[in-house]
């Protein structure tokens, strides 16, 4: 109750936010459904998981199709290999009690996003971790002439990566499938589009993320830095209308992205600073500082679109309105099902 | 054989007996001392250390209560006749509902569970088994109903068991012995279902038609739900009662959802390769 009622005034038990008159029922305010009780460590994972998958995308299908910068796919193999060290870790420490995180090992479920998503990282971290290793020893990495050294260096990598290929497309879609199939409005809402949409992004900040460190440290043939460029602007092209299209179909329950509190790190962070700047400084003349520029950009947009969609998904469900409004009829999957309004009103 | 709650709201008298008896035989912690000031209720929600809630709603019929109240003039101003000779006065008339975990048959949490730890047992009621869970936090969002919550301290998720302990030894659960007006009744589901049926009918024909029963496929347990195996006889819209009025089963649209993944990575695919090709 607020102060303005208290002063000098009898105070009784009704409370105004139950006035059966009031538009939009509630009980006192508080939230229908339960908020996430993840921590940093998701979003951070959401975004980390996607570049190693984005850049193991990149680098394959360009080896494919018969790129043999050796520079290029160092950078990519050692980028996706920090992610995977990472990644795991991050996802243990978020878990309520992180010394059973191999129950996740248990089953393997085909309806549960997360078990798929558990098993697609565990493959995709060991395939791409051989990938990795194979690539250190023909560094010289892992010394020169030894046993070690000369066994994996035998892996077969470019097999390894093409079999790898899959899981690692299903490691940068299945975060978003995963945030999809709850009931938080703001999420299950866009179900269909927010595999694609995390995907894309995987796929732009993976792209970034290999592009940045070729312009640091000088390395990558010409050819490799204009295709990065040219798979940049389109991957943030694709990125771009599968945000707005998921915008679109979120509607109203959209309404948390631009909110007060996380407006500056969606709209700022991700449609302007993540997709629109780099989009232009991709166009035009190219030059270092700006290819430098543009992959930061991305990546940072990226980390903050995890950040908005999570943190959104977070007010979304504080919303009582917003779970009401999305339990109705006219959301339901299957309109022939025999639903009735609700009730007999009386 | 599948057992479930049938929860009568209309002879519930509030008197939280359910979630006494519960907390003592789950030897659940307690919640704190908050004062919310919302009515008579200061549990608020269902938690994981909280099984059945007792929501209280008043239905003033002023809707300004606030300010110089003349309380006794307000009990004595009929305002309505309502059906068996009652009367109903101005300060309206009360709601009380004791909310449980909806046991459902599809049950969300138990798809999004990536341990296998939320499974159906014996009862075919709706289990988490502690020794598995590992505090994922993933059942908290697919719950429909905010029934789920992980607890801060222990760091896994729990929620009504309906007793599984007591019905293995054949003793009804907790909550449903303590009620005092049998609004919380345990038993077979088809026959709750009957009798659900039947006690509806009752009150319509005594003039409340606006009673209906909450948690069957129509309403309460929608959209892939196939109704839950706890069900309440509602005498108001399922949203005064923070109840959603057509929940629906998240991985419903699980198939879509993977169809347009497997779209979307073969049309980035076909970029890049475009793009390297150029």
């Amino acid at each position: 109750m607020t102060d303005e009622t208290r002063n000098g005034r009898v105070r009784t038990s009704h409370h105004p936010r139950t006035d059966p008159e009031r538009e939009g029922r509630d009980y006192y305010g508080i939230a229908p459904i339960k908020e996430h009780t993840w921590t940093w460590e998701v979003p951070v994972y959401f975004w980390l998981g996607g570049i190693g998958a984005g850049a193991h995308v990149v680098s394959t299908i360009a080896r494919f199709l018969g790129s043999d910068d050796r520079a290029f796919l160092r950078a990519s193999r050692y980028t996706t290999l920090l992610t995977m060290v990472l990644s795991p870790v991050l996802l243990i420490m978020d878990l309520g009690r992180p010394e059973r995180f191999y129950n996740m090992l248990r089953i393997v479920k085909w309806r549960s996003a997360m078990s798929m998503g558990t098993w697609a990282l565990t493959i995709f971290g060991l395939l791409s971790g051989m990938v990795a290793a194979s690539q250190a020893a023909r560094d010289g990495l892992l010394g020169r002439g030894n046993a070690l050294a000369r066994l994996v260096g035998a892996l077969p990598a470019r097999s390894l990566s093409i079999l790898a290929l899959p899981f690692g497309y299903f490691v940068g879609a299945y975060t978003g499938v995963l945030l999809a199939m709850t009931s938080v409005p703001m999420w299950a809402r866009n179900a269909v589009l927010m595999g694609p949409t995390f995907l894309s992004s995987a796929l732009s900040t993976g792209l970034s993320a290999v592009s940045l460190v070729l312009h640091l440290g000088g390395w990558g043939e010409r050819r490799t830095l204009e295709f990065l460029r040219r798979a940049e602007r389109m991957s943030l092209a694709i990125e771009a209308a599968l945000v707005a299209a998921s915008l679109v179909r979120m509607g109203r329950w959209s309404k948390p992205l631009f909110s007060k509190k996380l407006a500056p790190l969606f709209v700022g962070g991700t449609l302007v600073g993540g997709l629109a700047v780099p989009f232009a400084l991709l166009w035009g003349r190219e030059s270092r500082p700006k290819g430098v520029l543009a992959s930061v950009l991305v990546l940072l947009g990226g980390l903050a679109f995890r950040f908005a969609m999570i943190e959104g998904g977070r007010h979304s469900a504080r919303d009582p309105q917003a779970t009401f409004t999305f339990a109705r009829k006219e959301n339901l999957p299957l309109p022939q099902q025999n639903v009735q309004d609700g009730h007999a009103s009386g | 054989m599948a057992t479930g709650f049938l929860t009568d709201t209309t002879v519930c008298i509030g008197c939280k007996a359910c979630e006494v008896a519960c907390k003592q035989w789950n030897q659940l912690p307690a919640d704190g001392y908050e004062l919310t000031g919302d009515s008579y209720d200061n549990t608020k929600q269902l938690s994981g250390t909280t099984w059945r809630h007792v929501a209280f709603i008043e239905n003033p019929k002023k809707r300004r209560l606030t300010g110089d109240v003349d309380l006794v003039a307000l009990a004595e101003d009929v305002t309505e006749q309502l059906p068996g000779g009652a009367e109903l006065d101005a300060l309206g008339r009360w709601a009380f509902m004791s909310d449980v975990c909806k046991h459902c048959v599809e049950a969300p949490c138990q798809q999004d569970c990536p341990t296998g730890a939320i499974i159906r047992n014996e009862f075919d009621n709706v289990y988490i088994q502690p020794d598995v869970c590992n505090g994922c936090g993933y059942c908290v969002t697919a719950c429909p109903y905010g029934v789920i919550t992980r607890v801060p301290h222990d760091g896994r998720a729990f929620k009504c068991t309906l007793c599984y302990d007591r019905q293995k030894d054949g003793l009804e659960p907790a909550c449903a012995k303590a009620c005092p007006t049998d609004s919380i009744q345990f038993g077979e589901v088809g026959e709750l279902e009957r009798r659900a049926e039947e006690r509806v009918a009752e009150l319509h024909a005594k003039g409340y038609t606006q009673a209906f029963v909450y948690g069957t496929p129509e309403v309460g347990g929608t959209g892939g739900i196939g109704g839950t195996h706890s069900k309440f006889i509602l005498m108001d819209e399922p949203e005064t009662y923070n109840l959603p009025r057509h929940p629906l089963l998240p991985q419903a649209k699980l198939n879509q959802a993977s169809a347009a993944s497997i779209a979307a990575a073969a049309l980035l695919g076909a970029v890049v390769a475009f793009a390297f090709g150029r």
